[in-house]
């Protein structure tokens, strides 16, 4: 079987997965106890206005009759209305996912970037004062929750040092850029508005940093784990024994491989972000999809929380499918065992 | 250069780039207020705190809430008919929406259609009252009631005047026949409004920002903010932190106390406090045994650590004395207010039908998890009645579950620790919504009181339309209610905020709270100094 071939099956079954993740959401929302349409529009509304939402919604047909519609819909790009924002899940996905994802891009490049960067070191300084300090700092970063770095972070720069800005993407008084892709780095960046760039930046860096910081320390343990095991291995001693420079040894015959690891828990983490950035976009009142999440799940909005999840679901599964295509990348033996079985 | 010395020049740079990036810009006339979310400000959606809020400034309703009682504001008269089933309204000439059209009273009769077909927001206080609006001149409505009801003025404040020809030029697709979706989807994120104050932004789902209109009819203070900014509030450590560092003016009163007390300790910031007519009940269920005997509820009333309660765990919070908040017109004086003793409790226990059986008899009480002093009085409760060998559960819930097992007698706790607010400024609205049976399984009754005589006595009182004779019969209602004790009547609800007093003059309302929803948030009565700023 060929890479490709591979590659295909994996997005054949991942649209199983997300077909089953869709009927199991679905269900769970509905069986759930409570009148939704009765919750939203409160305790004074008269029955035939109520009526009418549940007609609205079909909450008064068999659930199977529900899951139809919901589906034919959803294939349309209509994901049904809100009972929180009061207009259909699909806009709301789009105003609230690209903060969220600019949040997770960012936690996402500092845990990779200083995850590997820390494991590295401490490996390269194995058994030294560096290293104690890392895995000492790792242990803190991986027990302790992202909401009290956010909280930690919020007094420390935001109170005490006043340096950084506390809530929100951009400062009042910023002018915004023009909506491209949702998330203001790369908008601002793209139509050359640079001060709004540093703006959001500023904005991005507290709840981003609280974010990235418990995966961030369990990058770096597993990176270090894999470079300490790698050199020990007999290949090392001969690259060693060749003669090659020690810079080279490091990138391309230490780190490379023992990457594979890190790099497959990065892309689960990576993920990961999207769903556990709700405390912090609440600490920091970032308006991000998590949140919104969290709060239509409070209101039992069934098509506010299927449609989160299904996209949350989606990123899972594609961030599966590039863990998959970089893991391969970094391990050509993947690649040779797909020609060889073919 | 050393790999170490590119480094740090790097980050130098980056730090100088940054810095300079946020050179401050001029002071604006700014006022920020933080709400709970959401917030819809179309006319016949919103009807919650933060919507009622918005709608005071957007648009303009015919009729306007004092402390003391309801003023003219769109309408400068109007007439009721010798049946009581007629008013008539002439409308202030020359009020002119955002759009620049004048008001008419085609607007008016759209607005009263409008929110009586979409059914919801405050559509609940005319639905089944209000029979037909007719157009009778330019400037003359007149609202045709079914049957008398006698606050139906006070209920006005309410009725928010929108511009018919913007919301017929922005009607979509939708279930409501020929008027497509009557433009609820253009009032998302717009108005239709005549108010002081109209919308310039909106990020949905986080804040709206609305400027001042030049050439606004009414009454404006000179200093009013050139741009409100309502805002969903976020986590508490960052509303302390933007009230320290100036970036909130106007918190929202759902902190908790703790919070308030470091806020205060802010420079040029103080937590202020009104009673804003609102009522906080013990609702007892009174069809649930052993809370279904009237000598068993007085006796958890006389049980209670008042004292305890009052200074202790809510500082500074007013008493009931009955059902009814001490501002809210209608409110009859002189009424009982209990305190603890506990040879009356034992009497009243000796009285109930459970006399025998008190060691080990259950009450359960439904506690909000997300207002923590709510868990305090109910452990405080528990604690008194364990004297008598009652056990009282106490059960935590969320608000969505609170809405939900209060939907049928058996699955509504014996009591269930709720505030409520009155729809409009009168004491009716507060004995309607908490005692009517039409109310009972709302979280606005969780007592299922289900009595005839009150419902009699509450439809007499609403049907009455001479102001005096209607109060003198709520009066009546609150003495047979104090009596009955459906409900332990805690307190006035006690209504803080923290807000920057160095720069922000709020006096022109605080001196006289309106005992009225949204209505002490009406900004054009709330003066900023941008440069007043510490």
């Amino acid at each position: 079987m060929s890479f490709a071939t591979y590659l295909v099956r994996r997005l054949m079954h991942s649209i199983l997965v997300l077909f089953g993740l869709s009927i199991l959401v679905f269900l769970i929302a509905r069986v759930l106890p409570g009148d939704p349409a009765r919750v939203a529009l409160g305790p004074r509304a008269p029955e035939e206005t109520v009526q009418r939402w549940r007609e609205w919604m079909h909450l008064d047909k068999p659930l199977y009759i529900q899951y139809y519609y919901w589906l034919a819909n959803a294939l349309h790009g209509d994901l049904g209305i809100s009972l929180y924002s009061r207009q259909n899940v699909a806009i709301d996905i789009k105003t609230y996912f690209p903060a969220t994802a600019e949040l997770a891009l960012f936690a996402g490049l500092i845990m990779t970037v200083f995850g590997v960067s820390f494991g590295a070191i401490s490996a390269r300084y194995s058994n030294t004062w560096v290293d104690n300090v890392v895995r000492m700092g790792s242990y803190v970063g991986v027990v302790t929750p992202a909401f009290i770095f956010g909280i930690l972070f919020l007094l420390l720069f935001g109170y005490v040092l006043r340096i950084l800005p506390t809530t929100g993407r951009l400062d009042y008084s910023t002018t915004a850029p023009p909506i491209i892709t949702g998330m203001v780095t790369i908008d601002s960046l793209v139509t050359g508005n640079f001060a709004a760039f540093l703006d959001a930046l500023k904005h991005l860096l507290m709840p981003a940093a609280a974010l990235a910081l418990g995966p961030m320390s369990q990058e770096a343990r597993i990176t270090r784990a894999s470079m300490s095991d790698n050199l020990k291995k007999d290949y090392m001693l001969l690259v060693g024994a060749q003669g090659i420079p020690e810079r080279l040894i490091n990138f391309k015959y230490l780190l490379k491989p023992s990457l594979i690891p890190t790099v497959s828990i990065l892309g689960l983490d990576f993920a990961a972000l999207l769903g556990n950035a709700f405390l912090v976009e609440l600490i920091f009142g970032w308006p991000g999809l998590s949140r919104y999440g969290i709060q239509t799940m409070l209101l039992s909005d069934l098509n506010a929380i299927t449609g989160v999840v299904m996209m949350l679901g989606i990123v899972f599964t594609l961030a599966n499918i590039l863990v998959d295509i970089v893991v391969a990348y970094l391990d050509p033996r993947i690649r040779l065992t797909g020609e060889r079985l073919q | 250069m050393k790999v170490q010395s590119k480094i740090l020049l790097v980050v130098m740079a980056c730090g100088l780039v940054i810095g300079l990036a946020t050179v401050g810009l001029a002071e604006e006339s700014l006022l920020r207020v933080a709400f709970s979310w959401p917030t819809f400000f179309d006319p016949a959606v919103g009807n919650d705190f933060s919507s009622s809020s918005a709608l005071v400034n957007l648009y303009d309703a015919l009729v306007y809430p004092l402390a003391g009682g309801i003023i003219p504001n769109a309408a400068e008269s109007w007439e009721v008919s010798t049946d009581n089933l007629t008013y008539t309204f002439k409308l202030r000439k020359g009020i002119k929406f955002h759009s620049g059209n004048e008001m008419t009273a085609e607007d008016v009769k759209f607005s009263m259609d409008r929110l009586l077909e979409i059914g919801e927001g405050y559509a609940y206080l005319y639905l089944g009252k209000v029979d037909h609006t007719d157009v009778i001149d330019k400037y003359t409505v007149s609202f045709a009631l079914k049957a008398p009801f006698g606050p139906f003025v006070s209920s006005l404040i309410r009725l928010y005047i929108l511009e018919k020809a913007v919301v017929m030029a922005n009607l979509k697709d939708g279930p409501y026949g020929s008027m497509g979706d009557y433009g609820k989807g253009y009032l998302l994120s717009k108005d239709a409004g005549s108010g002081a104050y109209k919308v310039k932004e909106v990020g949905l789902g986080e804040y709206i920002l609305m400027e001042k209109v030049p050439g606004y009819w009414g009454e404006v203070l000179p200093n009013a903010p050139a741009l409100v900014k309502f805002m969903r509030t976020p986590d508490t450590v960052a509303v302390k932190t933007m009230m320290a560092r100036r970036e909130l003016e106007i918190t929202t009163p759902w902190e908790p106390e703790e919070a308030y007390q470091e806020m205060a300790k802010i420079p040029g910031v103080e937590v202020v406090g009104w009673n804003n007519g609102f009522s906080e009940y013990m609702m007892l269920n009174n069809q649930k045994p052993p809370t279904d005997d009237i000598h068993f509820r007085k006796a958890l009333n006389w049980m209670l650590d008042w004292e305890q309660v009052l200074t202790g765990i809510y500082p500074g919070w007013t008493q009931a004395a009955g059902p009814i908040a001490h501002n809210l017109p209608g409110f009859k004086e002189g009424l009982f207010q209990y305190y603890q003793d506990m040879d009356k409790a034992r009497e009243e226990l000796q009285k109930s039908r459970y006399a025998n059986q008190l060691k080990g008899l259950k009450v359960t009480l439904g506690v909000d998890t997300t207002v923590p002093p709510r868990e305090q009085f109910a452990l405080t409760l528990q604690a008194n009645a364990a004297e008598f060998g009652i056990d009282v559960e106490i059960i935590k819930m969320t608000w969505g579950k609170v809405q939900e097992v209060v939907g049928s007698i058996e699955t509504t706790p014996n009591g269930m620790h709720i505030n409520v607010a009155p729809h409009y400024p009168e004491a009716g609205s507060m004995l309607a919504a908490k005692y009517h049976s039409s109310s009972a399984g709302t979280w606005e009754q969780a007592e299922h009181l289900l009595s005839p005589v009150i419902d009699a006595l509450i439809d007499d009182a609403l049907a009455t339309v001479d102001q005096d004779e209607r109060f003198s019969k709520y009066g009546l209602l609150q003495e047979v209610l104090v009596e009955l004790s459906p409900s332990m009547f805690l307190f006035d609800v006690l209504e803080k905020h923290a807000y920057q007093v160095a720069y922000v003059d709020w006096s022109a309302l605080l001196d006289n709270p309106r005992p009225t929803m949204g209505y002490n948030y009406d900004c054009r009565y709330i003066e900023v100094y941008p440069d007043r700023i510490p």
